[in-house]
């Protein structure tokens, strides 16, 4: 049984933020609450009040403008970004990413925001996000809308910038390159469905010319993670594309910090960082 | 805590009930309406055997609270056979001894009746792709497959 | 001409056995209308909850649960010394709630009773325990060590069944020993010696349906329980044995079960719940375990250690093994003793093996209680003994198909029992042959990628049912006064549908069509008849037996009172088509509906009654096994199978695709084709499961580390093989009904060694211990490098 709380189902995004200064710390943000009520049934957390957003207009809205961004409402569920016309093709790296989250009737539910705000390390959305730029815009009800870069959203092991009276309103996706190629590899201990052991989502175009790498990773530090290091190494002059993806193999291997717990060892972890990056970096230069 | 009012069609049939926030709509469907058929497997939403369709769409009942489903329409097993008549998903469980123990029979069969009657062809990847969050201990799953695709097969020709 | 269950012939097709009749609970089902035993509600039930230990292995000082107490809707609370009693199946050594010390992590300390849930939980996070840790024995060579710190130091005074031997002051709950022919000359004659060490991890059943029991001990001494169990009759002698009430005074009910597997055989929180229903006030109590608990208290199956030492000449003739077994059995023996003792006598798995030394122990450790699980020993010690054997093939530059075939175990040779096994036991090389065949055995696997390779891997098996020679079945048919039939029997419907494949019979040989038979859907001790347990792959052949005599019992009564209608001596007469008629004559002929009910002569002249016939059956001449050479007949009948995989093996993860799967097994008779297939694709997949990816992972306190379905991984609909292919051979066996033998557990033994098998030929690493997870299996591999 859950432990027990007062329900409210605000209709608009002020009164919501009203409550959330009221409450504080005693309140919690409910969407999708697939991750939500198994922490409140497991007793980690104990609200003393759930606040539903799912009734809140704005916050359901998904919307892409050509030559701007993706603009994803806190309630938008992952079904809802995997339905939205044209966004296999336009952001592919995320749409995989959300695709491998959980199962199909569970993103029916969860959502995106609630996957970045909860901050498991193993978020799958969020090395996606990582590699194109996202934005939180969080509110409350004193200061309006800040927008923070989704690398300084995270700062732990489930836990983000986010103070108790605040939400994150949307989150903001900028256009990508031009032809872009992108693609999220999820790394599990089964074939169907899992937590991954280790995510890995690269994006890679041509900016006059140049390649142009970008790699994030979920599962493999106490946050998702963008290694902006290997990024370098593919904008150096005098390496064969092989040296390079090796030199990036490397430095990615240095710059994550794998856990040994149920799912996995560090040490196969760290190996697995290896074999998926080589991988998924000879996939992506051939591919633009 | 306090109660709330929530007012809900379950299976054709307009319901109100007085319930505590804290109160699961899997724990709705079994301890207040009685409805046996929905399971209780793992509360975590890792075995989907409380699976139901909410408004039209497939979702683990253990993971949505009573009081979020006021104005909606659920659709539990028990509303799946129409005036005695076994629905054609349940005679293709039946015809293809997609069921052993039972237990997850329910769930299977809300996911294959949603499946059928939105995809009228679905491939063999599609079917695993929305089942693969349930689990089955008995049946290895292949029956089931096999059924789900009949099934379709049948809604075509009909 | 077809052969029937005497070995007799008959002209005529059989109407219903060996075909795939739909299930006759399948409407049932779908409809979510099935009956299991949480669904159940009585009058002012309560609710009860469970503390659990947090420690592998304490000494109880103090509980104190006033604040429990106060929580508004408590009823009571109950711990270890309220209930002075102990249960066992063949050792008595279970506490009802922990007495004394706690011996694993998530052993009952404490029972909440509650008129609601929610305050049973809230009381149960208010009662104080104060505990002394003890040293742990957490691995099983571990526990066998002398001076190891003592899971039950009153071992000696234990009641115990005269087929096991517990060693007192030590933590070996049974010793089996075996001795077959000479095992010093056996290893002279052997030109190659090749010896080995095995090991699996606890696992659990992960039934869909978690424990749950509600137990009523009634005013007047009666007791009333509903179960989600497989043993209707063993919860009751258990729990009778256990407090002192006699048989009579005890009723259990169980209804549909959500998969048992061998988790729900014997007896496990029903005594809970009855003491606490006493406790309570005559309360009905009910407790149903959540996953989480399912998987920290319910009982799972047994770890396994094993070495083996076998002896060849160089062109393949096994000429010796020495084998060592040690089950790890928990805290509690429950069946693990009689696991154990299983796993000896069939120890060489399905081969001929002419000298023998081996030696099978069930141990203590502080670890969950191991219980019955499907296989029963021999998925542990197969796991054990494929690999040795593909090992020893691989030594000796034999193919391991050919080299078991070479010593597969045939009509006519002795098992490790001695005994000889006779002409129509089931043919393992017909197996072995039809999974070969059907991969494609010898043909070479390429594939394009470097980093990956594809290769097969074959395993055998062999299974009898592991119980007692008084084991017994009995059925009833009992006819409606409108010609239609009520078949009540004992086996307990808990997936495997055995009692689809006895309607059949029952139709068969009644000759009454298979719709106006009627399964009882429930057993109740009062009402349905005596069953041994729903376990062993026993049922179908012994409840079929049992239906078989219930029907001729039943045409018997018919036959005496048409016999006297149509004035016709009992050998004119037959029935077929709900009709009795004068051979010959169908002109002269009664309807069954004018006689079940007894018949009525014009004038009101009655004469015969209400037709009931009965059945019951038990095994011809199994025996005990010699107490130190472990020489007898414990065999009802074995099944023997093959199974065999194709995987594709990615070289830098470790990671593993099975493409294909197939089984063959020698079922002697499908009763129902369709049934069979789903034992078998089921249990081949559980198979996998288990090999892939399961485990209970423990902290070094002995702490479970993952109870729970998003870290305990089973397979899901993703995981299956692209191909599955179940093959049927039937060679019947005379003794069966209708040829039948037994299949459920079978399906389950063998897969885990056929992929390590693969992934030996592969690559020519060895992986000898479970699960072969990707992580595990790439760790191998790369210490190979």
């Amino acid at each position: 049984m859950l432990p027990k709380f007062e329900y409210y189902s605000p209709t608009s995004l002020s009164e919501a933020l009203d409550l959330l200064e009221k409450y504080g710390e005693d309140a919690k943000i409910i969407a999708g609450g697939t991750d939500l009520l198994v922490s409140m049934r497991d007793r980690i957390l104990k609200p003393k009040c759930l606040i539903d957003i799912k009734k809140i207009p704005e916050l359901r809205r998904i919307e892409y403008k050509e030559g701007v961004g993706l603009t994803i409402g806190a309630a938008v569920t992952f079904k809802d970004i995997l339905e939205y016309p044209n966004l296999e093709k336009k952001y592919r790296v995320l749409w995989e990413a959300v695709k491998t989250i959980g199962d199909m009737i569970l993103r029916n539910r969860a959502t995106l925001v609630g996957n970045i705000c909860n901050a498991s390390p193993a978020a799958d959305s969020a090395p996606a996000l990582l590699i194109l730029d996202a934005r939180a815009r969080i509110i409350n009800k004193n200061d309006g809308v800040r927008e923070v870069p989704l690398e300084r959203f995270f700062i732990g092991v489930k836990k983000t910038i986010l103070k108790p009276t605040e939400i994150v309103k949307e989150v903001f996706v900028p256009e990508p390159p031009a032809n872009c190629y992108g693609k999220y590899v999820k790394v599990m201990r089964v074939q169907s469905e899992d937590l991954a052991v280790v995510g890995v989502a690269g994006l890679a175009y041509r900016d006059r010319g140049d390649l142009i790498i970008r790699l994030a990773y979920s599962s493999v530090a106490p946050t998702p993670i963008r290694v902006k290091e290997v990024e370098e190494v593919f904008k150096k002059k005098n390496m064969s594309l092989d040296e390079k993806i090796e030199e990036a193999v490397k430095i990615s291997s240095e710059k994550v910090s794998p856990i040994s717990d149920v799912r996995g060892s560090a040490e196969y972890r760290l190996n697995i960082v290896k074999v998926a990056t080589r991988r998924l970096l000879k996939e992506l230069v051939e591919a633009v | 805590m306090s109660r709330r009012k929530i007012r809900f069609k379950i299976n054709g049939v307009e319901k109100t009930v007085e319930v505590e926030p804290n109160k699961t709509l899997l724990w709705l469907i079994r301890e207040e309406l009685k409805l046996k058929g929905t399971k209780k497997a793992c509360e975590r939403g890792d075995c989907g055997l409380c699976t139901v369709l909410l408004n039209g769409e497939p979702v683990k009942s253990c993971l949505v609270l009573a009081v979020e489903v006021d104005g909606s329409d659920i659709l539990t097993v028990e509303g799946l056979a129409k005036n005695g008549e076994l629905a054609p998903i349940q005679r293709a469980f039946i015809e293809h001894g997609a069921t052993q123990c039972g237990f997850c029979t329910p769930a299977f069969l809300i996911v294959g009746h949603w499946l059928i009657n939105r995809n009228p062809n679905p491939s063999r990847e599609e079917v695993v792709e929305a089942i693969n969050g349930l689990l089955c201990r008995c049946t290895g799953y292949k029956p089931i497959i096999d059924a789900i695709l009949e099934a379709a097969k049948y809604m075509r020709r009909t | 001409m077809f052969v029937n269950h005497e070995g007799g012939h008959y002209l005529e097709a059989l109407k219903y056995v060996g075909k795939s009749i739909t299930r006759i609970d399948a409407v049932e089902k779908v409809l979510g209308i099935a009956e299991y035993a949480s669904d159940i509600e009585l009058p002012r039930m309560l609710y009860a909850k469970l503390l659990l230990s947090p420690y592998a292995h304490a000494k109880i000082i103090s509980i104190n649960y006033e604040k429990a107490l106060r929580v508004p809707g408590v009823v009571s609370v109950a711990v270890g010394d309220d209930f002075p009693f102990r249960v066992g199946l063949y050792v008595n050594d279970r506490n009802i709630l922990a007495r004394k010390k706690v011996r694993w992590v998530g052993e009952p300390v404490a029972a909440v009773v509650a008129e609601d849930l929610e305050a049973a939980e809230e009381a149960v996070e208010l009662i104080e325990v104060e505990y002394e840790p003890l040293p742990a024995v957490l691995d099983v060579r571990e526990a066998l060590k002398p001076g190891a710190p003592l899971v039950h130091e009153e071992l000696g005074e234990y009641a115990h069944s005269p087929a096991f031997n517990p060693i007192a002051g030590t933590n070996i709950a049974n010793r089996f020993t075996l001795k077959k022919g000479n095992i010093v000359e056996g290893f002279n004659k052997s030109e190659v010696v090749v010896e080995n060490e095995f090991y699996m991890p606890q696992v659990s059943h992960v039934q869909m349906e978690t424990h749950v029991c509600i137990g009523h001990y009634m005013a007047d001494g009666n007791i009333k329980i509903w179960t989600s169990a497989q043993s209707p009759f063993t919860v009751r002698y258990i729990l009778s044995h256990s407090i002192g009430v006699p048989l009579h005074r005890i009723s259990v009910y169980v209804p549909y079960v959500g998969g048992g597997f061998g988790g729900k055989a014997g007896i496990n929180f029903e005594p809970l719940v009855v003491l606490l229903s006493k406790k309570a006030g005559y309360r009905p109590v009910k407790l149903e375990l959540t996953r989480e608990e399912h998987f920290l208290a319910a009982p799972l199956r047994q770890g396994f250690y094993a070495k083996i030492k076998t002896g060849v000449t160089k062109d393949g003739k096994i000429m010796a093994e020495k084998i060592f077994y040690a089950f790890d059995a928990g805290a509690y023996a429950d069946y693990g003793v009689n696991v154990a003792r299983a796993a000896g006598y069939s120890c060489t798995g399905p081969y001929y093996v002419p000298n023998i030394e081996a030696e099978s122990l069930a141990v203590y450790t502080n670890h969950q209680w191991g219980t019955a699980f499907r296989g029963f020993g021999h998925f542990e010690f197969l796991w054990a003994i494929e690999r040795q054997m593909e090992i020893v093939a691989s030594k000796l530059g034999i193919d391991p198909v050919e080299f078991r075939l070479k010593n597969a175990l045939l009509p006519g040779l002795t098992t490790a029992t001695g005994e000889v096994l006779r002409e129509d036991a089931g043919r393992v090389d017909q197996c072995i042959e039809a999974v070969a065949k059907e991969l494609r055995w010898g043909e070479p696997t390429p594939t394009n990628d470097p980093k990956k390779v594809r290769a097969k891997g074959i395993a055998a098996l062999w299974k009898a049912p592991a119980m007692p020679p008084n084991a017994a079945s009995s059925a009833i048919i009992k006819f409606n006064e409108d010609g239609t039939v009520l078949l009540s029997v004992g086996v307990t419907e808990i997936g495997q549908g055995t009692v689809t494949s006895l309607a059949q019979i029952a139709a068969e040989e009644l000759g009454v069509p298979i719709e106006k038979i009627r399964v009882v859907p429930f057993r109740h001790t009062d009402l349905t008849p005596y069953s041994w347990q729903t376990v062993a792959s026993r049922n179908l052949f012994m409840e079929g037996r049992a239906v078989i005599r219930a029907a001729r019992d039943a045409k018997e009564q018919i036959l005496e009172i048409a016999s006297q209608v149509l004035r016709a001596p009992k050998d004119d007469l037959i029935i077929k088509d709900e009709k009795v008629w004068v051979k010959g004559r169908p002109e002269w002929s009664l309807h069954l509906k004018d006689i079940v009910a007894g018949y009525v002569y014009p004038n009101g002249n009655t004469i015969g009654g209400p037709i009931i016939g009965r059945g019951y059956f038990v095994g011809t001449r199994l025996s005990y096994l010699d107490p130190e050479t472990g020489q007898g007949y414990p065999a009802l009948k074995w099944t023997f199978g093959a199974q065999g995989v194709e995987i594709e093996l990615d070289l830098e993860t470790g990671e593993v695709k099975v493409l294909k799967l197939v089984s063959a097994f020698d079922v002697g008779k499908a009763i129902n084709p369709m049934l069979v297939i789903g034992q078998i694709i089921g249990g081949g997949i559980q198979s996998l499961s288990l090999g892939m990816w399961e485990q209970y992972v423990y902290d070094d306190k002995g702490r479970m580390l993952n109870p729970n379905l998003t870290d305990y991984k089973i397979a899901r609909a993703g995981d299956i093989p692209e191909e599955i292919i179940p093959i049927i051979i039937e060679n019947p066996q005379s003794d069966g009904p209708y040829g039948a033998r037994g299949v459920a557990e079978l399906s389950m033994l063998s897969v885990p060694a056929a992929i390590a098998n693969a992934i030996f030929h592969a690559t020519g690493v060895n992986i000898n211990d479970l699960p072969l997870t990707y992580e595990n299996i790439w760790k191998a591999l790369n210490k190979k490098r």
